[in-house]
């Protein structure tokens, strides 16, 4: 069926809120396709075929991105055939494709290596699995889909416990409970969803799609104990004694601070905190919510990561003058592309080279300015490519009512804690396949990695669910032997 | 300001928890999650006591809003160290308001473990809370009630309890050999307690409170300073030397959201007059 096809160089754009409007409210900024323009756009897909298909190799997950694609055009005639076609594509790599399609860092990954680059604009591969999974949620064509699915799975009669249910937990719980295991997870917060629910605002990823997301594991069979804190509420040895394999999807838990005087001021935040207040407490709705939060009039961020971005952009919709800080220069920005065209939108500025020292306070404890050291490049470079940055002994002050704090993360010291289990530098170690010091616990995502992406973690999940089936079939054989 | 007891089904918490440890509470959907003491517990039977004095709307709307029988939405815990279980001797125990409802588990056991443990209870008339347990748990209670002068405003009524504790302890201290002290209580009193147990130079531990959002070192919402680190609460603590402690900024911390807890009860309570009409 080939057919000749002339290139369309320009992408189809998704439409937006406008900044001056976005920055009223907790809505979501990006609109998303309908389904003539997802057309349009999955009709500029080259098709590379899969063997090759270079946006497939760019994908933590690989997902069959020429295939997914192709369905939507192949039954344009026939929306919802061709979403449910679409998303059993997805499904097949990727249970959460409503909040990869929004959150992941495309443009470094599958958009990364997309051939139409070479000749115009890459595809929006990302917009395009976000249209199939809202379209297909809004429809309940995702539900249909999971009731196909569910009768055959083939039960295996061995458990496994999850803890965590960040990106890298329910990914991992997804792909078990459809190879036929018992999961159940064990998530500390109130909610399930990570940092998907605590930490990425509203406006980029809104709740109740993530909702959405969890409710189609709990229908494929995935138990979920909130307010379960593993390391006090049960202990890795307990679980072990209970289940079969265990998988630490526990995230980066803990804020990293900033080793200077006045750190601990009234009104500086760590970015979890003033996130957790706002996205998972809702404190944009109080006092409607019982959960308060201070934005001041002037706010200064601390760090240039997707963190970052979100916390300006939150304290943004309070009304505040938001500036971001940041010790090095822009090209080591590590946040997304559209995250930071976004917050230029929205009015946010950005000082680069300027490295806190010291957090001063009002008489009341309350910080009122932040003092920072300008900091200059060097040509040569660190460990992880990043230009070396040195202080120029000058410096500079910034009044500040709040300051948030958004330079990254340890992983949770409750978990590293167990004995026997390997760390280093906080970090839980692992084999290739995962598994950890312990034998039949497997890790993944920010507890093994210190920080990085959702996509990521949930790369590790599916990676970790793979090794663990093996290790659960041996298991199993060897019983049955 | 009466108290509330709640006996809740948590077999989860009721397996673990230990004397020193806390759990996290959301009532209501659109609730704030706070730390409270488990007070007492059956493993097997799967409950925990927790008791409440209305502080803020969260308290005000569980004792206003739950019913025998009704569920709490979360529960999540134990949280939090469990205090040290050791011999330590002649032990006075502090609690001032509700710190009291905490120090109860912790003088307990620390009397069933052979210390010789004196409980002190420094609060207003109305709060008096857990004096017949506490008689039968330790060595010595003793209470101290202040009325509430109506024509004083709160700080001042306040104030009248930080004296009457500050004078009480030195009593205590002056009179007989104490080889340690405990406090739980707001981080005004404590601190004021501590002015006064350093000068006899006795080991002092203190439960400290400071705001807590996730309660599971997540947030760090909670941080203090100790011994010039930078500590969390609810995963370093509860507990930390009181020798230690930058309590200035502990206080500063403490009071950071008074203005708008102010506010969203008046708001409820506006809220219910409404509801009355």
């Amino acid at each position: 069926m080939a057919v000749k096809r002339k290139i369309i160089k320009e992408r189809v754009p998704t439409p937006e809120m406008p900044a001056e409007e976005r920055i009223k409210s907790f809505a979501e900024v990006n609109l998303g396709y309908t389904f003539e323009l997802a057309v349009k756009e999955a009709e500029r897909c080259l098709q590379c075929p899969y063997n090759y298909a270079p946006c497939i190799k760019g994908c933590p997950v690989h997902i069959d991105i020429p295939g997914f694609i192709s369905k939507l055009v192949q039954y344009r005639d026939d929306p919802d055939k061709a979403v449910k076609e679409a998303l059993n594509v997805i499904w097949a790599c990727n249970s959460l494709p409503a909040t990869t399609g929004r959150v992941c860092p495309q443009e470094d990954q599958c958009e990364m290596n997309c051939v139409m680059g070479k000749v115009g604009d890459k595809i929006n591969i990302g917009k395009l699995e976000r249209f199939v999974a809202d379209y297909a949620r809004e429809k309940g064509i995702d539900e249909e889909l999971l009731f196909e699915i569910i009768p055959k799975i083939e039960k295996k009669g061995q458990s496994v416990a999850i803890i965590g249910a960040g990106p890298a937990g329910l990914t991992a719980a997804g792909e078990l409970a459809k190879l036929g295991y018992d999961v159940t997870i064990y998530e500390a917060l109130h909610e399930a969803g990570g940092v998907l629910m605590y930490g990425i605002p509203e406006f980029r990823l809104p709740k109740s799609i993530v909702e959405s997301e969890i409710d189609k594991l709990r229908k494929l069979g995935v138990k979920i104990l909130t307010d379960h804190v593993v390391g006090r509420t049960v202990t890795i040895e307990e679980l072990l004694e209970e289940y079969d394999a265990v998988f630490i999807g526990s995230g980066a838990g803990t804020p990293r601070l900033i080793n200077a005087p006045g750190i601990n001021l009234n009104g500086i935040y760590t970015a979890n905190e003033f996130l957790t207040r706002v996205n998972l407490m809702k404190a944009y709705l109080f006092p409607e919510y019982d959960t308060p939060v201070k934005v001041g009039k002037r706010v200064v961020v601390i760090g240039a990561g997707n963190t970052a971005m979100d916390a300006a952009r939150s304290a943004r919709r309070f009304g505040a003058e938001v500036t971001i800080a940041y010790r090095r220069g822009p090209e080591d920005v590590s946040a997304r592309v559209e995250e930071v065209h976004h917050a230029k939108e929205e009015g946010i500025k950005f000082e680069f080279y300027i490295n806190p020292v010291e957090f001063i306070g009002d008489e009341n404890g309350k910080v009122k300015a932040v003092k920072f050291e300008k900091m200059k490049a060097l040509d040569e470079r660190d460990s992880r490519g990043k230009r070396k940055i040195v202080g120029t002994g000058e410096y500079v002050t910034l009044e500040a009512d709040t300051v948030i704090i958004a330079i990254g993360k340890h992983p949770n010291r409750l978990i590293v804690n167990t004995p026997g289990l390997k760390v280093e530098r906080g970090r839980i170690v692992v084999d290739e396949n995962l598994m950890t010091s312990i034998p039949g616990v497997f890790a993944g995502g920010d507890a093994i990695r210190g920080e990085a992406t959702v996509i990521l973690a949930m790369g590790d999940g599916r990676m970790a669910a793979k090794a663990i089936h093996e290790y659960l079939t041996k298991k199993r054989e060897n019983r049955n032997a | 300001m009466r108290n509330i007891w709640y006996r809740i089904h948590a077999p989860h918490v009721a397996k673990k928890v230990q004397p020193g440890q806390f759990v996290i509470v959301r009532a209501f959907k659109n609730g704030e999650r706070i730390p409270l003491t488990p007070v007492m517990w059956d493993r097997d039977e799967g409950w925990i006591v927790l008791i409440t004095f209305i502080r803020g709307r969260t308290t005000m709307r569980m004792a206003n809003e739950l019913k025998p029988g009704d569920e709490i939405l979360n529960i999540a815990g134990p949280l939090g160290n469990p205090a040290e279980m050791e011999k330590f001797g002649k032990i006075l125990a502090i609690g001032a308001y509700t710190g009291i409802v905490e120090v109860y588990p912790i003088a307990k056991a620390w009397q069933e473990l052979g210390n010789e443990v004196t409980t002190l209870h420094v609060t207003f008339e109305p709060m008096v809370v857990l004096k017949d347990e506490l008689e039968e748990a330790v060595g010595r209670h003793i209470l101290e009630t202040v009325p509430i002068d109506p024509n004083l405003d709160f700080p001042t009524n306040m104030k009248n309890v930080t004296k009457r504790l500050t004078e009480k302890v030195r009593e205590l201290l002056e009179k007989e050999e104490y080889d340690m002290v405990f406090m739980v209580g707001p981080a005004g009193d404590q601190r004021a307690v501590f002015n006064v147990v350093k000068e006899f130079g006795i080991p002092m531990k203190s439960d400290l409170h400071p705001i807590m959002v996730d309660g599971t070192g997540m947030c760090g919402a909670c941080r203090v300073t100790v011994g010039g680190e930078v500590k969390f609460a609810c995963i370093d603590g509860p507990e930390f030397d009181a020798y230690q402690v930058n309590w200035d900024e502990l206080i500063a911390r403490s009071g950071y959201y008074t203005d708008m807890e102010q506010r969203a009860m008046q708001e409820y309570m506006k809220a219910l007059q409404g509801g009355e009409q």
